[in-house]
C-alpha cells in the first residue's frame, strides 16, 4: 500500500487527463526534436564515414591530356609514397535526355570492374559489369538523365560519333559529386563500348592513395609528385585534384547541415526547458490552494516539494516513451532522405546511446531542475495566501506603468467599442505578469526560431543569387582547347539570337607555398575585364574586384584564404602556370563554395604571360531574351552552328540551369530547415496551446463569476480567446525582432561552415506572416476549446472547481 | 477548572498583523492578548472583516504574526518558520476550514491518512486503521473510498473533522465550521466538537453564530481586531 500523499500524486496525473496530456505533448515535442537532431547527426556522421571507408578513397587525383597505358599505372604503383593507385579514362560526353535536351554527361571507362583497387564503385541494380555496348548510371543520376535501368539513350562523345546505349543497370559511386547536385550525371562503359564509339584505348585519370592519407599535407605532396612525375614522362596535367582526408564531396555542405541541426536543436532545448517551467508553474498556480491544505494538515515543504517534483519526473517519463519512439523513427527517416540526397548509404541506423541518455537528461532532470524555481517561490508563499479563496490576486494588477497604461482614461478609444470583452482581456493579459513573461519568452522562442528558419532559406536563396548574378550573360561554352577568340566572338555572332559575346580564358595552376610546397589544382579564370565584359564582379568580400589596368591582380575566394594561412588580402599569391611560377598580388577575396577554388585574374594579361594572346578556350553569349525557352533553343543553334564549322564544345552550361543547380545545392539544407520550421511550429504551437489551456483552466472560478453577473457563453469564450490572440500576437511581434540577431547568428555558422564567409542576410516576410496566421489560429484554438468546456459547466460546478 | 494556576496550551501576547495592499496598510489584529487552556471550548465571534480568520491564521502558524509572541504547547510559534511551523501544526493541531478544503483527488479515507502520513506518524496500517476509526466516529465510514465531491456538504464538513483528528492533536482550530451548513447539519457538527471537548481536547471556534457560539465555555468577540468582549458561558 503506497502512501497517501502518492495517491494524491498518481491521482492527478491521471485524474485530470487533459492537463496531463498538455504537459506531457508540450515536453514530447521538445524531446521528440532533440532526438530526431541529435540520432540524425550520428547516423549521418557515422554512415559517411563507414560509407566513405568502404570505398577505398583515393587521397587525390591526376589528370592526364594524353592517353597513357597500365605500365604507366605500374611506375606510379612502384612509387613508394603511393599506397595504391587506380587509372580511369574520364569522358566528357552530351547524353539526350527524354524530353529531347542534350546534358553533359562525365563516362568513365574502367579496366575491370571486379578489381576497382581506388573510389570503388559497386553495382546498385541491374547488370554488373556494364554489357558491351550498354552503359550503367549512378544512382543518383538516373533522375536527372529522366531514364530507367532498362532504357536506351542517345549518348554523343567529343568525336563526334553518336550512339544509342541501353542502360545495363545502375551503379553506387559515393566519391563523386551528387548528380542532383551538380546536374552532372555519371555513366560507366568498358573499353569495349569506347571503341565501339571510336575512341583509341588508354586511360586519362588517375586515382592515388598516398601512404598516410589522412595526413592532408603529405597526401598533396604525394599527388604533386605523382603529377610531376607525369610531367616528366610527357604529358599534360589539365587539371589535379587533393581530397579532403576522409570526406567525401559535399562534405561542407553536409556539416553545414549538421551544425545547422546542432544548433537549432540546442534551440529546441532551450524551447523545451521554458516550456517545462511554464506548464510546471501554471501547474503550481493551480495546485495553488491545495498546496496550502496540505501546509495547513502538517505537510513540509519538502515533503510537498517531493511529491510535485515526482509528478514532474513522471510528466518526463511520459513525455519520454512518447518522444524515444517517434525520435528514433523520424530521425531514422530524416537520415534516410538525407543519405539519398547525398547520394551514400547508411550501414547502421542505430540510434546511439547518447541520445537516449541526453533525452532522458533532459526529460527528467532538466523539468526537475527548472521546475525548482516556480517550486520554490510557489512553497514560500504562507498556508493562509495558498488558501485564500477566488481574489483579485495580491495587487498584481494595477501596480505599475503598464497596468495603469492599461487603464482607465487611457483606453477611452476602447469605451464605444460594442466588445467591452477586448478591455478585460487586454488587462487581463498582464493580470499575472510572471505566467506573462514565462508564456512570452517561450513562445518568443518558438516565433523567433521559426522565422529564422525562413530567413536562413530566404538568405540561401540570396546568397545563390549573389553567387551567378555577376555572370551578366545567358550560356557559357567551353571549348575542348584554345581558339582565335575574334573567330569564335564573330561566329557566334553570325547566330539568330545572340546579342553579345565575351571570352575568357581557363588554366589550371597550382599555389606555390613559402617552402615550396604546392597546393593542389587551382582553377584560373581569366575574364576580359572592361566595360562592356559579360563578366561583372562576383559577391567580395574583402578588397576589390580586377580592373582594366591590373597586371597581376588576383582575386580569391575567401575559402581559399582560411585553408592556406600564410596567403592574405594585398599579399603576393605565387601561381605555377605552365610550369612557371609567377607572383600574383591579392587584390580582393569573393562569397563562394568552396568545392573548387576559383581564382580569377586579368585576360590580357595572362595570354600575354602565357604566350596565347588573343586566344581563348571559353566564350560567354548574351542572348537577345534571357527566359529559358529562348535561351535553350538559341544555344542548340549556336552549337549546331559550332558544330557545323569545326570548333568543339566540350561543355554548355545555361544560367539558368546553373542557378538551378547552386539552389539544388541547397535543397537538403532548404528542405531540412523546412522540416525543423514544421517541427518547431510544431513545438511552439503546442506550448502556446498549453499555456493558453492551462491559463483559461485555472480560471475556471473566474469563469463562473462572469457568468454569475450575467455574462453569456459567448462573451465569456471571447474574453479567453482574446486574451490568447493578445499573448500570441505580442508573441510573434517579439519573436520577429529576436529572429532578425538569431538568424545572423545561423547565417554567420551556417555560411562559415559551406563557404567561409556568412550568407547574404534576408529576411523573409512570408515566414512571418505565415507565423502571424500559425500563431493567431493556435491562439484561438488553444483558447477556444478549454473556454468552451469550461462555459458548458453550470456556474455552481465552475465555482467549486479546483 | 482553576484556569489562574493552570499554564495555557496556546498563549498569545500582544499580537498585531497587518496587510499591506494598493489601498494602504490595513490593521487586522491590533495587539491581540489571549490565553487558551486544556480543554476549554473557546468560541470567537464578531462581524466580517473584525479579524476572526486572522487570529485562526496567527494562531495555527498558517501565517505570520507581524508583531508580538504567539505559544503553542510551550512553544514559540512565533518564532518558527513555514517548515516548523507545519511540523508543530501536524504534531498539536487539527484545523478545520468553512469551505472544508479537502482534497479533491483523494478518497475519503486517503484524506484522512494524509496528515498521518506528512508527520510519519504510524505504520501504514495503521493509519488505515485509524483513519476508518476516525470516519467511523463522524459516521460516514461507508463513504470511505469515495471521493470527497461524492459527499454532501454536512459529511464533507464531518470528513474534514476527521481529517483534523486524524494525529491526534490537543487542540482543534475551526474557522466557520458550520458557515456552509443547514442548521440541522451544523447542529450536528458542533456536537461532534462537544463531544472532543468532553474528551479532554481542546476546541478554538470561529463562528458568527450567536447560537453556536453560546455552545462554548468561553466566549470572546473581536471587533477592527481587538478584542472587545469576552464572557464565560456555564452549561447545565
Amino acid at each position: 500500500m503506497l502512501r497517501a500523499r502518492w495517491y494524491k500524486v498518481i491521482n492527478d496525473l491521471f485524474g485530470n487527463k487533459t492537463r496531463t496530456l498538455l504537459i506531457v505533448l508540450s515536453m514530447s515535442v521538445g524531446l521528440f526534436a532533440l532526438g530526431i537532431i541529435l540520432s540524425a547527426r550520428t547516423i549521418l556522421s557515422d554512415g559517411l564515414a563507414e560509407s566513405f571507408a568502404t570505398i577505398h578513397p583515393s587521397s587525390g587525383t591526376v589528370r592526364t591530356t594524353e592517353l597513357f597505358d597500365e605500365d604507366f599505372i605500374q611506375s606510379v604503383r612502384k612509387m613508394e609514397e603511393v599506397q595504391d593507385v587506380d587509372a580511369r579514362r574520364n569522358i566528357s560526353a552530351r547524353v539526350q535526355t527524354a524530353s529531347g535536351e542534350w546534358k553533359n554527361i562525365t563516362i568513365f571507362v574502367v579496366a575491370d570492374y571486379d578489381d576497382i583497387r581506388v573510389n570503388k564503385v559497386a553495382s546498385q541494380s541491374g547488370a554488373w559489369p556494364p554489357p558491351e555496348r550498354e552503359i550503367l548510371i549512378e544512382r543518383a543520376a538516373l533522375s536527372v538523365i529522366e531514364a530507367q535501368v532498362g532504357d536506351v539513350v542517345l549518348v554523343r562523345f567529343p568525336n563526334d560519333v553518336e550512339r544509342r546505349v541501353r542502360i545495363a543497370g545502375s551503379a553506387y559511386d559515393p566519391a563523386q559529386l551528387p548528380a542532383q547536385i551538380d546536374g552532372t550525371p555519371y555513366g560507366y562503359i568498358t573499353f569495349d563500348t569506347l571503341k565501339w564509339f571510336g575512341e583509341p584505348y588508354g586511360f586519362n585519370e588517375l586515382h592515388v592513395i598516398a601512404t598516410h592519407p589522412e595526413n592532408k599535407d603529405w597526401a598533396q605532396q604525394v599527388v604533386n609528385r605523382v603529377k610531376d612525375k607525369a610531367e616528366k614522362s610527357g604529358y599534360t596535367i589539365p587539371m589535379s585534384m587533393t581530397a579532403e582526408p576522409g570526406q567525401l564531396p559535399m562534405d561542407d555542405v553536409l556539416q553545414g547541415i549538421l551544425l545547422l541541426m546542432g544548433l537549432l536543436g540546442v534551440l529546441s532545448l532551450f524551447l523545451s526547458i521554458f516550456l517545462v517551467v511554464n506548464t510546471v508553474s501554471a501547474l503550481l498556480t493551480q495546485q495553488k490552494r491545495q498546496i496550502g491544505v496540505m501546509k495547513a494538515v502538517g505537510g513540509s515543504t519538502l515533503q510537498i516539494l517531493g511529491m510535485y517534483l515526482v509528478m514532474v519526473l513522471a510528466y518526463g517519463v511520459m513525455a519520454l516513451l512518447l518522444a524515444i519512439p517517434f525520435g528514433a523513427y523520424g530521425a531514422r527517416e530524416l537520415s534516410s532522405v538525407l543519405a539519398v540526397f547525398f547520394n551514400f548509404d547508411i550501414y547502421s541506423m542505430d540510434i546511439p546511446q547518447q541520445t537516449y541518455l541526453i533525452q532522458a537528461a533532459v526529460g527528467l532532470i532538466l523539468p526537475v531542475l527548472a521546475s525548482l524555481v516556480p517550486f520554490i517561490s510557489s512553497l514560500r508563499i504562507s498556508a493562509a495566501e495558498a488558501m485564500s479563496s477566488y481574489t483579485m490576486g495580491r495587487g498584481r494588477f494595477g501596480k505599475n506603468w503598464i497596468d495603469q497604461l492599461l487603464s482607465g482614461a487611457n483606453l477611452w478609444f476602447m469605451r464605444n467599442l460594442s466588445i467591452r470583452s477586448i478591455l478585460l482581456s487586454v488587462r487581463n493579459t498582464f493580470r499575472n505578469k510572471g505566467r506573462l513573461t514565462l508564456t512570452l519568452v517561450t513562445l518568443t522562442l518558438g516565433s523567433a526560431t521559426f522565422i529564422s528558419v525562413f530567413n536562413v532559406r530566404a538568405s540561401l536563396t540570396s546568397t545563390v543569387e549573389d553567387m551567378i548574378k555577376w555572370f551578366n550573360c545567358d550560356v557559357m561554352l567551353t571549348f575542348d582547347r584554345t581558339y582565335r577568340a575574334d573567330r569564335v566572338e564573330f561566329d557566334a555572332l553570325s547566330v539568330p539570337g545572340v546579342a553579345q559575346t565575351d571570352v575568357w580564358i581557363q588554366l589550371p595552376t597550382r599555389f606555390v607555398r613559402s617552402d615550396d610546397s604546392e597546393s593542389g589544382m587551382v582553377y584560373m579564370f581569366a575574364p576580359t575585364v572592361h566595360a562592356e565584359s559579360l563578366i561583372v564582379s562576383p559577391t567580395i568580400a574583402e578588397g576589390r574586384w580586377l580592373m582594366p589596368g591590373d597586371d597581376n591582380a588576383v582575386v580569391v575566394p575567401s575559402a581559399f584564404l582560411q585553408d592556406e594561412p600564410e596567403l592574405h588580402l594585398g599579399g603576393d599569391m605565387m601561381l605555377k602556370l605552365d610550369g612557371k611560377k609567377h607572383t600574383f598580388k591579392i587584390v580582393g577575396t569573393y562569397v563562394g563554395m568552396a568545392f573548387l577554388p576559383l581564382v580569377y585574374t586579368n585576360y590580357d594579361y595572362i595570354t600575354q604571360i602565357t604566350n596565347r594572346v588573343g586566344e581563348a578556350d571559353a566564350l560567354m553569349v548574351k542572348m537577345e531574351r534571357h527566359d529559358p525557352a529562348y535561351v535553350d533553343a538559341a544555344t542548340r543553334a549556336l552549337e549546331d552552328h559550332f558544330e557545323r564549322i569545326g570548333v568543339r564544345v566540350s561543355m554548355v552550361s545555361t544560367i539558368n540551369n546553373e542557378r538551378t543547380e547552386a539552389e539544388a545545392s541547397f535543397d537538403a539544407i532548404v528542405a531540412l530547415l523546412l522540416v525543423m520550421a514544421i517541427l518547431l511550429a510544431l513545438v511552439g504551437g503546442l506550448g502556446l496551446m498549453g499555456t493558453m489551456s492551462i491559463n483559461v483552466l485555472e480560471r475556471t472560478r473566474e469563469i463562473g463569476v462572469l457568468r454569475a453577473i450575467g455574462a453569456p457563453n459567448r462573451g465569456v469564450a471571447l474574453v479567453f480567446i482574446l486574451e490568447g490572440v493578445v499573448i500570441g500576437l505580442m508573441s510573434w511581434a517579439m519573436g520577429g525582432l529576436v529572429a532578425i540577431p538569431m538568424s545572423q547568428g545561423l547565417n554567420q555558422a551556417l555560411g562559415q561552415a559551406v563557404m567561409g564567409v556568412p550568407l547574404t542576410y534576408s529576411y523573409s516576410m512570408p515566414g512571418l506572416w505565415l507565423w502571424l496566421f500559425i500563431v493567431v489560429l493556435l491562439s484561438v484554438l488553444a483558447s477556444f476549446i478549454p473556454a468552451r468546456n469550461a462555459s458548458s459547466l453550470t456556474v455552481r460546478e465552475v465555482l467549486a472547481y479546483e | 477548572m482553576n484556569l489562574a494556576t493552570v499554564s495555557p496550551l496556546i498563549e498569545l501576547r500582544s499580537v498585531v498583523k497587518v496587510y499591506n495592499s494598493l489601498a494602504g496598510s490595513v490593521t487586522a489584529l491590533s495587539g491581540i492578548d489571549l490565553q487558551i487552556f486544556q480543554g476549554e471550548f473557546l468560541v470567537v465571534t464578531g462581524k466580517s472583516g473584525s479579524g476572526k480568520t486572522t487570529l485562526v491564521n496567527m494562531l495555527t502558524g498558517l501565517d505570520r504574526s507581524s508583531s508580538g509572541e504567539i505559544w503553542v504547547d510551550g512553544e514559540p510559534l512565533h518564532k518558527f518558520g513555514s517548515e516548523k511551523a507545519a511540523k508543530l501544526r501536524g504534531r498539536t493541531m487539527g484545523v478545520v476550514f468553512q469551505t472544508f478544503e479537502l482534497l479533491p483527488t483523494l478518497t475519503v479515507l486517503q484524506n484522512v491518512m494524509l496528515p498521518m502520513d506528512f508527520a510519519w506518524r504510524y505504520s501504514r496500517w495503521e493509519q488505515r486503521k485509524r483513519a476508518m476509526n476516525l470516519l467511523e466516529q463522524v459516521d460516514i465510514a461507508d463513504h470511505a473510498k469515495k471521493l470527497p465531491t461524492a459527499l454532501s456538504g454536512g459529511q464533507q464538513q464531518r470528513l474534514a473533522i476527521a481529517r483534523a483528528m486524524a494525529n491526534d492533536p490537543a487542540i482543534l482550530v475551526a474557522d466557520e465550521p458550520t458557515g456552509s451548513l443547514d442548521s440541522a447539519t451544523a447542529n450536528a457538527v458542533i456536537e461532534i466538537f462537544e463531544g472532543l471537548v468532553q474528551e479532554g481536547r481542546t476546541v478554538f471556534l470561529v463562528t458568527h453564530d450567536k447560537d453556536i457560539a453560546k455552545r462554548g465555555s468561553r466566549v470572546i468577540t473581536l471587533s477592527d481586531g481587538e478584542i472587545v468582549g469576552a464572557k464565560e458561558n456555564v452549561h447545565a
